[in-house]
């Protein structure tokens, strides 16, 4: 093979030329456009790096696979939940509570007990009658509203009710709520303030 | 200049992708970094300062402490670490036997040896690590079977790396811990301690002014030199000075003098106490150690 007999580049009257040309301008326009809008989708992506990914940690998915689970925080997070959707719509999500609907959790001594026999009380049984929260009396009734709760969820809505709003008081577990369930039994008396005062704390 | 046009666009070209690149790229990512909540508990994070604390920032800059002092902790890695710590009505024995028979499951097969290893020669001891490794899954999948049993365990996120273990924080430092700091004192020589959780450490105002006025006479083999010149000492008059140092007797001044600390002391203490970084954050997760009940 020669490359007499197998011409690679011909101009039209079958002589090779070597002139100068400059690339056409639409491909430096579309050139420049497409580093453009690469650069800028490169950018919104940051380049794959996330902003919350530190080493060694090496992506968002290895990330997310480190996120607590459980654990003392975890109860609080479950407590909270359950809060604002069982007793929050009373007693209100700052824990204030609302005058003639229900009294205030924050700094209240029923909460703040260092036994949680009472304090389990209310949520199992219900209260029935004049209570002293706060050296005022609420006359009200509040129903049994814990009683369709678990154990365990029970015991984190009055963890993170004893730990919020500036109340500093300790773990309420689901073997304490167990034992009161069992306590109280299949027939739930509601009762007044002065009535559980008669319990053991 | 015959080809100035040419000149000026290829400098613009070059200077303008290293700006974009070094300028506008990290301040696209991290430039309007906000505020971040603490893990579960949903608390704002950093915590502000107070004024004295943000002052003391600049006491700190002043006397170039970040020349012999770091603000970062470095960590290596994370694991999942699941141990149980209640046995129920199960003996040691038997659990083991659980345990192991549990490996037939797929999720659980890739990891069996380590498992199976960490159980060896375990007598019964609590708590007892069963896994730690990278797998989420293996912690949760354990957590459930055991729980099925009647068997406690608690699953933890930890941090590792040779800062953590020298007990110099529980986690990383993210870009997030700087936010009010201006400028960032990151340092990059440790003569002394890092000092990121210097205020978890050394939570007492006194022992910080103590420490800058005499080093060893609370850190024996300190290389610190003694920072005197942020103190007066001044001869007591009538009644001692309320905020006066309480010296050991080998540091005390002369008699009839007492050592007070000076504004610029007492906003560097401040500053010191207020470096705080153990919060779990989403980017730096870990699950705290809380008090048991």
């Amino acid at each position: 093979m020669s490359d007499e007999t197998k011409p690679c580049c011909s101009s039209g009257n079958g002589e090779p030329t070597a002139t100068r040309s400059t690339a056409p301008m639409w491909i430096i326009v579309v050139t420049l456009v497409l580093l453009f809008t690469g650069g800028l989708f490169l950018d919104s992506h940051s380049g794959w790096f996330d902003k919350n990914v530190y080493a060694p940690y090496q992506s968002s998915a290895q990330l997310e696979s480190f996120q607590p689970k459980s654990g003392a925080q975890a109860v609080l997070a479950r407590g909270k939940g359950i809060y604002e959707s069982v007793c929050g719509i009373c007693h209100g999500s700052d824990g204030l509570g609302k005058p003639g609907q229900a009294p205030p959790l924050a700094g209240s001594e029923w909460v703040m007990a260092k036994g949680v026999k009472r304090l389990l009380h209310i949520p199992l049984a219900g209260v029935a009658g004049v209570i002293q929260v706060g050296g005022k009396d609420w006359n009200m009734n509040m129903a049994a509203m814990g009683a369709a709760l678990s154990d365990d969820d029970l015991a984190a809505v009055l963890t993170y009710v004893r730990s919020s709003w500036g109340n500093k008081a300790g773990v309420v577990t689901g073997d304490d709520v167990k034992s009161v369930r069992a306590e109280i039994g299949k027939s739930p008396q509601p009762m007044s303030g002065d009535q559980m005062m008669k319990m053991p704390e | 200049m015959k080809n100035g046009f040419t000149v000026f666009v290829a400098a613009f070209v070059a200077f303008g992708a290293s700006w974009l690149g070094l300028v506008y790229g990290p301040l696209k990512q991290l430039g309007v970094a906000k505020e971040t909540t603490v893990l579960q508990l949903g608390d704002k994070w950093p915590v502000q300062r107070t004024g004295a604390a943000t002052l003391g920032l600049q006491v700190y800059r002043g006397n170039g402490c970040a020349a012999c002092h770091t603000e970062q902790v470095h960590q290596t890695g994370a694991a999942n670490v699941i141990s149980i710590t209640d046995l129920g009505s199960h003996k040691s024995s038997d659990l083991k036997d659980f345990i192991t028979s549990l490996m037939v499951v797929p999720e659980l097969m890739n990891c069996s040896n380590a498992i199976t290893g960490n159980l060896a020669g375990w007598n019964g001891e609590l708590p007892k690590v069963l896994y730690c490794g990278a797998q989420d899954t293996v912690v949760s999948l354990l957590g459930d079977k055991l729980k099925a049993v009647g068997v406690k365990t608690e699953p933890r996120v930890i941090t590792t790396g040779t800062d953590i273990a020298r007990g110099w924080g529980t986690r990383q430092s993210v870009a997030a811990d700087y936010l009010y700091d201006s400028p960032v004192q990151l340092g990059n020589l440790r003569a002394g301690p890092d000092l990121a959780t210097i205020g978890v450490r050394a939570p007492d105002l006194n022992w910080q002014l103590q420490h800058l006025y005499a080093p060893r006479s609370v850190v024996k083999d300190s290389t610190m030199p003694a920072f005197r010149y942020l103190f007066t000492v001044q001869k007591i008059g009538t009644l001692s000075a309320p905020d006066a140092l309480v010296l050991p007797k080998a540091f005390e001044p002369a008699d009839g003098y007492e050592v007070v600390p000076t504004p610029a002391a007492k906003e560097l203490a401040a500053y010191l106490v207020s470096l705080k970084n153990n919060a779990p954050l989403y980017e730096a997760p870990f699950t705290p150690i809380t008090a048991a009940k």
